[in-house]
């Protein structure tokens, strides 16, 4: 298998557009391009990601229309749906087309348009990544999903909602230096803490926005990327997947599916967790970026409360998570959001994130969880 | 082709019914929530239908608040993951238990409910 770098990336502003997801695309899109002086012409294939382009645009068949309206409307395009990790899926079967020898400069991005609609429709349709017999019918919610995660953890380590709204005070913090946030303003514990009830015990702060936005990288065999000004080398991607019922999980507290993606990734790329400089990992509640530090090796099962609340993921604290801000304060264009990650990733390894600057950082890792924790992707990314 | 020992329709249709069916894998004894058409432990494809007790404790639950469209009027309302006294674990509706009063750990029983005309399972006090 050839090496594979990443030499380009695009991000639109995260927020509230009023333009098609295609649009929203196909702006980062072009930006990626440019980033990475290549011409369209280049391009062989897209892998895309978007999930309710059905719902929100009554739209299907988004991969052609986005690479159209990009200009490009000829090279293959497939759309990749794993719920809110569905670009981080597109990116790591680009990354097998390049490896393989099959293309040698691929596009991957993604976009989700939802804040068209009104918040009960989009919580309805977020929820239709739960399972619709015995999930949905319920009216269970993705809120709800993690609230049931987070008691479960509360109860095993003693986890408190205080250390859990610490995290969101911390992803603010960061959002503030990043432009493309969709929320860049600091907030207090007690913002979180005061703030209106969701899924017990989370509450509105606790919770990432809905968000419209795109996002997209160019991906490129190693020949392509010697000639390029500023490669980062993918390291590794994975996959891994986990019971679809939320009563099929044996161990609420956890996501295995993280656990079994993190240790792939670590053994494709032959390093470990303490190898790791910068992460952006997927904070869609307060409690999922608990879980995830300690489902991806940073901390030990249990520690992941006391690491937010020491500000051990702070920049400048022990290993920095999300310092883009997280999905909680970037914002969360769920069909984005796996390759905005690793846009800033390739950001922070370049040296480039300004005033977030994780400093002097060679390895990064990103990681994107699909809906009620069945789907989890974990790349690893280098710079030379 | 072999048609699945319980399938989703036919689980639903018991739980109106009142039952809760597991399926027993007739290889190597996993219990299983069906539909499943491979065990997951042994890969073979033979299973047998089992009532269950309907007996469990509570794994963990929230009271949701912010509901999607057409739950809204139900909304505040419980959902319990609850792990059955066989083994096996599945959400439900939490009903007539004051939402203040739930735990993990809690007992509860299984009861049939209905929400927006489909057939549900609910938890009621042991």
């Amino acid at each position: 298998m050839r090496r594979v770098a990443v030499i380009g990336v695009g991000v639109t502003k995260f927020g509230r557009h009023e333009r098609t997801s295609a649009e929203l695309f196909a702006e980062a899109a072009a930006d990626a391009l440019a980033d990475a002086e290549m011409p369209a012409s280049r391009v062989q294939a897209l892998y895309y990601g978007n999930v309710v382009g059905g719902e929100t645009e009554k739209q299907l068949h988004t991969g052609p229309q986005a690479a159209s309206v990009l200009g490009i409307p000829t090279v293959p395009t497939t759309r990749f749906e794993t719920a809110c990790a569905s670009s981080h899926a597109a990116f790591r079967h680009a990354v097998m087309e390049v490896a393989s020898g099959a293309s040698d400069v691929v596009l991957v991005g993604g976009a989700e348009r939802v804040l068209n609609v009104p918040t009960a429709d989009s919580t309805e349709y977020f929820a239709y990544a739960s399972d619709a017999s015995w999930e949905q019918t319920l009216g269970l919610t993705f809120p709800g999903v993690f609230a049931l995660v987070a008691r479960a953890h509360m109860h095993k380590y003693g986890t408190t909602e205080e250390q859990m709204a610490a995290v969101a005070v911390k992803n603010h913090k960061h959002g503030v230096l990043n432009p493309k946030a969709q929320f860049r303003k600091e907030i207090t514990l007690e913002t979180v803490l005061s703030s209106p009830r969701v899924a017990d015990p989370l509450k509105l702060y606790d919770c990432c926005p809905f968000t419209d936005g795109g996002a997209a990288l160019v991906l490129v065999s190693e020949d392509v990327a010697r000639r390029a000004r500023r490669p980062i080398w993918v390291l590794a991607s994975a996959a891994a997947s986990d019971w679809m019922l939320i009563g099929d999980k044996r161990d609420l507290s956890r996501v295995p599916a993280t656990e079994r993606a993190a240790a792939a990734a670590y053994r494709q790329a032959g390093i470990g967790p303490q190898d790791v400089d910068v992460v952006e990992l997927h904070d869609c509640f307060t409690i999922a970026e608990i879980v995830a530090t300690e489902g991806l090796g940073l901390f030990e099962p249990g520690a992941g409360g006391l690491a937010a609340e020491k500000g051990w993921t702070s920049l400048g604290g022990k290993i920095p998570v999300n310092p883009s801000g997280g999905l909680k304060a970037k914002g969360h264009p769920i069909g984005a959001t796996g390759a905005a990650q690793i846009c800033e990733v390739v950001t922070q390894l370049r040296g480039e994130a300004g005033p977030r600057q994780v400093e002097g950082a060679r390895r990064g890792l990103t990681h994107t969880l699909g809906g009620n924790t069945a789907t989890v992707l974990v790349s690893l990314f280098g710079r030379d | 082709m072999t048609e699945p020992t319980v399938t989703l329709g036919r689980f639903f249709e018991q739980v109106r019914d009142g039952e809760l069916t597991a399926i027993r894998c007739a290889a190597c004894g996993a219990l299983a929530i069906p539909p499943k058409q491979l065990c997951p432990e042994c890969g073979a494809r033979q299973w047998e239908p089992v009532p269950l007790s309907g007996e469990g404790t509570i794994a963990s639950y929230t009271v949701i608040r912010v509901a999607p469209r057409g739950h809204a009027d139900d909304a505040p309302y419980a959902i319990a993951a609850v792990r059955l006294r066989e083994g096996v674990s599945v959400l439900g509706r939490v009903v007539d238990i004051p939402l203040d009063t739930l735990a993990i750990g809690l007992p509860v029983r299984f009861r049939p409910i209905s929400v927006k005309d489909r057939s549900a399972i609910g938890f009621g006090p042991a």
